[in-house]
């Protein structure tokens, strides 16, 4: 049988390799790129209608960011750029002839804008305005009307209240020592209080065109839980919205000058979804995991969760459905056959997998060699669907859909799991046994007697040793009222002379115990102890007495013995306690 | 454009030379927040090597000002299982900003996990103090007062939570509140309620099923399991459910199928096991339905209803030495069940200890409440025994107890029972013929009108829902929170009370035989 599974498991993939959609045009395990869906983008830069890849590169360890623009499977340009890009976007700023898309690349607190891949513009967010109370209190210091410690106390307290928070210089100068507090104070007392923040992530979204070659405005999310709406031309603020968390991916439908909808998948595990002339949130969608994708499907918004799950939400916050995941989401983005009309979400998991999904609707799986970290779906020099992905290794993937390909859903998971044609591992019984059934079906009967007689006979047994064991104080707790006691013994050493420890102890509450004695019985031919016979001092309720005495082995033929230990009360014969002391054998050699 | 200094690679805070085009005096700071958003996108990937790479520079930079650095230092921390640790970075961010509920929040679900439930709910009050319209906060503080068995306050947290924002969660846990509380009508209602909500939540169906099970409507029970398994065909819990009641039915063989799935799942499970085995006992497959319990008895040696299940099928097997030793063990574990005495009296009565099976039968009638076997079963060993008074006796309580249950529910009785009745009534009512001919007509007409098409639906039903108790255990004991409890509650559901019928047919086998041979 495991031989036929594993024929139509090969067959199987066989025929998945016939009939993949997806032609393989390249594929580069040390293109070292390494970054996110977010900096990848598609756009015929150079108007001649050959589309190129921008990506906003990482580098390796995010230490060497670099934009690269690549045509077909080479890279056409490299240049550094000077901070890690948050984001990249193709956008066309103006109507004007030849319509060649500008490049924006987020990054710190600036976007800068390449056009003919040549930088253009850049554009810095403006400041935060400062705390006016913190923006007083440094005013004051600078005409030296306060000293560096009444700054300190001044400058906890707006923390603690304010709204607004501190400025970096603020919190620098909170964490200082008090000596370092002048130098710091004349240093930076002259400088205007300033709070920058940074770009989170970025979008377009047309301007008032719903064209294909419209002009878009860029709309940016910031850490300061802002969104900016700018101009395409002159990059002034258009609009600005405030969410309750930092944004940190979004989404956008419609058009900005005639109706529009944002959606902002933020860091405190919500996503907001915004309308024109609204200032604030109009619907909000909790999730109970952190979002790691936002991607729009016509009208249903396909949230990616942490808990290994896609769902599907109304733009108004309704949840239409989930769909499991076999493993962590990466990354997701959309998926759009022009052609065919077909709109769909990708989604590419830690075991390497990237799943396609029309609704909750599985309607291909890719397997990629390493885990999949970004992609994006879309025209690539003239071919109309190609899908670029990077991975972990930051290996380079372009796919090409066939252009015979048709997604039909149903061809994920359908019918009873594979384990139900597993057969039922039921243990085997012997010939024996069926053997002993016979016999006791037989002679249950006596079986049962003679076990009874036997169970009985035992339990008379034990009790009868019980019995003999308490009568002799064989035990080594004694629980007479007068004399509860507790004993126990430790050897120590490698011999020929070993130390015994009895620790001797008095479980009564209250009383003390006095007038005990312990002696040692053994045999004289292998152990010789210095005193056999001693008294025990006043035991105190609770303490714990450590009585130590030396044992030499006197055999040299490694022979050990039982040492007895008996505690003894004055005047009476019966030993109190007892105690049998397996004495190990010697390791050394007896005095010679 | 370039002018903006990468400040990552000096370690130096990127001011000594990198200001000269704003032609500041002193120097600039970097921008604290500047890397929070690669944080950001490094954690949720679960990439928590780069995180922690980015996390350390950023700090670096910040010289440890940069809060949110620090924030999911101390979630990684947490997820490696360094609670105390996370903590106290939290603590650290909760004075860099004294005015966010985040940290707060975050604080207590420290403590939390740390076991520290009343200092938690302490910091999540302060963080509802400044976050108002959290249904994280009210629901925390509900898992929190659960836990400190402030049941009231709990609810009312988790209702205020479901008001803010619907969380399935949220449900779950109002409805363990209510099986904690041994309500079970509430806890339906609440479920009903999640379900609607989000209806394609599996565990939300499945726990609701179990449920119903619970209080023995059969119909809805199986509708939710049903839909349970449609949105996920492997879903265990629900397979286990559906299974047993499948056995119920009869149909072992499809019952069989689907615990396949359960095997490759959860191959050691002891109910699976135990519910496997009374599918072959069902199928009269003895060896194997032996073997299956034996093995959930090696997997579960505590719990007495495997142990019940091997005993009936050793009596079965005529193998009563070992049943008898199953039936003790199990009599060991569940002191409190008259079956188990009654099957313990029968094993007796085949290994000729008359004196003690007759003791056994005494603490069974004891115990018993509605079982008219226990009387039964009693009767003919009294009756065997020449002692026709106190056979009588038996014999009326038994019609007692057959009365009151036709009174109270529709079941049939089995065929074989009231068969043995019959003779036996005809054997103890010599002379007396009018007294008894009443009662024992009634089972008769019954057994009549149902025979035909119905034969012998009894004995089944039973056997498999002493098993289906064990399948709601089972799913019982997977939850991950407050298993123990839930599990406490399994005694009391109805499906106790049906639960002892598989003996009947055993059972009365034997003991008919032993009548007829002494008659003859």
């Amino acid at each position: 049988a495991a031989a036929s599974s594993s024929d139509s498991d090969s067959g199987r993939a066989e025929s998945n390799e016939a009939n993949s959609k997806w032609l393989d045009a390249h594929y580069d395990p040390m293109a070292n790129i390494h970054t996110f869906s977010s900096c990848l983008s598609l756009a015929d830069l150079h108007g001649d209608g050959e589309y190129k890849l921008v990506v906003g590169d990482l580098g390796p360890g995010g230490q060497q960011p670099r934009l690269k623009v690549l045509k077909g499977p080479t890279v056409l340009t490299e240049s550094p750029l000077p901070a890690l890009p948050a984001s990249a976007a193709t956008f066309l700023m103006d109507q004007h002839e030849p319509r060649t898309p500008a490049l924006a690349l987020a990054s710190g607190p600036c976007v800068y804008v390449y056009k003919n891949l040549r930088p253009y513009f850049k554009f810095s967010l403006p400041q935060l305005p400062p705390n006016p109370l913190e923006q007083d209190v440094w005013n004051q210091a600078k005409e030296d009307q306060i000293d560096p410690l009444t700054l300190k106390e001044m400058l906890e307290d707006i923390r603690e209240k304010a709204d607004v928070p501190l400025s970096v210089q603020s919190l620098r100068f909170l964490q200082l020592e008090l000596s370092e507090m002048e130098a710091f104070v004349n240093q930076h007392k002259s400088k205007v209080i300033k709070r920058q923040t940074v770009i989170t992530t970025m979008t377009t979204l047309k301007k008032n065109l719903a064209d294909e070659d419209a002009a878009s405005c860029l709309v940016l999310g910031t850490e300061s839980k802002e969104l900016l709406v700018l101009d395409p031309e002159a990059f002034t603020i258009l609009a600005k919205m405030s969410l309750p968390s930092v944004p940190v991916f979004l989404e956008v439908s419609g058009q900005f000058d005639v109706e529009f909808r944002l959606t902002a998948a933020c860091r405190n595990g919500s996503i907001y979804i915004l309308r024109r002339d609204s200032k604030h949130p109009k619907y909000c969608i909790e999730l109970s995991a952190q979002p790691v994708g936002l991607v729009r499907v016509h009208k249903v918004l396909v949230v990616g969760s942490t808990q290994e799950s896609l769902h599907g939400f109304t733009h108004k916050g309704k949840k239409l459905w989930t769909v499991q995941m076999p493993a962590a989401i990466l990354t997701m983005n959309l998926l759009e056959q022009r052609s065919r009309g077909l709109q769909a979400v990708m989604a590419a998991l830690a075991n390497g997998e990237v799943r396609i999904y029309r609704d909750k609707a599985l309607l291909n799986v890719i397997h990629a060699p390493d885990a999949v970290t970004s992609l994006c779906f879309g025209r690539y020099g003239r071919e109309d669907n190609t899908l670029i992905m990077t991975t972990r290794g930051g290996g380079l993937i372009i796919k090409i859909l066939k252009r015979t390909a048709v997604f039909v859903e149903g061809t994920g998971e359908v019918g009873p799991p594979l384990a139900q044609t597993t057969k039922l591992s039921v243990p085997r019984k012997t010939r024996l046994y069926v053997d002993q059934t016979l016999r006791e079906r037989e002679a249950g009967t006596a079986m049962h007697r003679t076990f009874q007689t036997d169970l009985y006979l035992l339990r008379l047994r034990a009790a009868r040793a019980y019995v003999q064991a308490l009568e002799s104080s064989l035990s080594p707790m004694s629980t007479t009222a007068r004399e509860p006691l507790k004993l126990h013994a430790v050897v120590q050493g490698l011999g020929p002379t070993f130390k015994l420890t009895l620790h001797l102890q008095n479980t009564s509450t209250a009383r003390p115990v006095l007038g005990l004695h312990v002696c040692f019985l053994y045999n004289k031919a292998l152990y010789a102890l210095p005193q056999a016979f001693f008294k025990v001092p006043l035991l105190v309720p609770g303490l714990s007495y450590p009585l130590e005495t030396f044992v030499e082995s006197l055999s040299s033929k490694g022979i050990s013995d039982m040492i007895k230990v008996l505690v003894l009360r004055e005047g009476q014969s019966a030993p109190l306690l007892s105690a049998h002391i397996n004495m190990p054998v010697s390791e050394g050699l007896a005095a010679a | 454009m370039a002018e903006v200094k990468l400040g990552m690679k000096t370690q130096v805070p990127a001011s000594v030379e990198s200001q000269k085009p704003r032609s500041k005096k002193a120097p600039d700071f970097p921008i604290v927040e500047k890397q929070n958003w690669l944080i950001h996108l490094h954690y949720i990937r679960k990439d928590y090597e780069a995180c922690k790479a980015v996390i350390k520079e950023q700090l670096q930079e910040t010289q440890g000002l940069c809060e949110y650095a620090i924030y999911v230092q101390a979630l990684i921390f947490r997820l490696e299982g360094n609670i105390q640790e996370s903590l106290e970075l939290f603590q650290t961010c909760a004075v860099l900003s004294p005015q966010c509920a985040d940290n707060l929040k975050q604080v207590a679900r420290s403590l939390f996990l740390l076991g520290k439930h009343k200092a938690a709910t302490e910091v999540y009050n302060e963080a509802a103090k400044l976050n108002q319209k959290d249904w994280e906060i009210c629901h925390n503080l509900g898992v929190c007062y659960t836990y400190l068995k402030q049941f009231n306050k709990a609810q009312d947290q988790l209702h205020s939570a479901l008001q803010l924002n619907k969380h399935d969660l949220t449900y779950i846990m109002l409805g363990k509140i209510h099986l904690l509380q041994g309500d079970l009508d509430k806890a339906i209602e609440i479920y009903k309620k999640a379900v609607e909500f989000s209806p394609e939540n599996t565990e939300l169906l499945t726990t609701l099923g179990l449920l119903y099970l619970q209080l023995g409507v059969y119909q809805k029970a199986f509708e939710h399991l049903g839909n349970a398994l449609t949105y996920d065909p492997a879903n265990y819990k629900a397979i286990l459910a559906a299974g047993s009641m499948m056995q119920t039915h009869g149909d072992f063989d499809v019952a069989l199928t689907k615990y396949r799935v359960v095997a490759c799942a959860i191959p050691e499970s002891p109910p699976l096991w135990n519910n496997i085995g009374m599918c072959f006992f069902g199928k009269k497959k003895y060896v194997a339905a032996i073997s299956c319990l034996k093995r959930a008895n090696y997997l579960a040696p505590f719990d007495w209803k495997i142990l019940y299940n091997l005993g009936l099928v050793h009596l079965t097997m005529q193998q009563y030495a070992s049943a008898f030793h199953f039936l003790s063990a199990a009599i060991n574990f569940q002191p409190k069940m008259g079956e188990l005495y009654m099957l313990l009296a029968v094993a007796l009565t085949n290994l000729e200890d008359i004196e003690n099976a007759r003791r056994a039968y005494v603490e069974a009638v004891r115990l018993d409440k509605c079982n008219p076997l226990v009387n039964l079963n009693y009767a003919v060993l009294l009756y065997n025994q020449g002692e026709k008074k106190s056979a009588l006796a038996q014999y009326q309580e038994m019609e007692k107890k057959v009365n009151f249950l036709k009174d109270n529910s529709p079941l049939e009785f089995d065929s074989e029972m009231v068969e043995m009745a019959q003779k036996l009534g005809a054997a103890l009512q010599v002379g007396e013929a009018l007294v008894w001919t009443k009662p024992v007509k009634d089972p008769k007409t019954k057994h009549r009108t149902n025979s035909g098409s119905k034969s012998a639906t009894l004995q089944q039903p039973l056997g498999s829902i002493q098993a289906l108790g064990q399948a709601m255990s089972s799913a019982a004991a997977y939850r991950k929170i407050l298993s123990g409890a839930v599990g406490a509650q399994l005694p009391k559901p109805p499906s106790l009370p049906l639960e002892p019928e598989p003996e009947p047919t055993v059972e009365a086998s034997p003991t008919e035989a032993s009548e007829q041979k002494k008659e003859k």
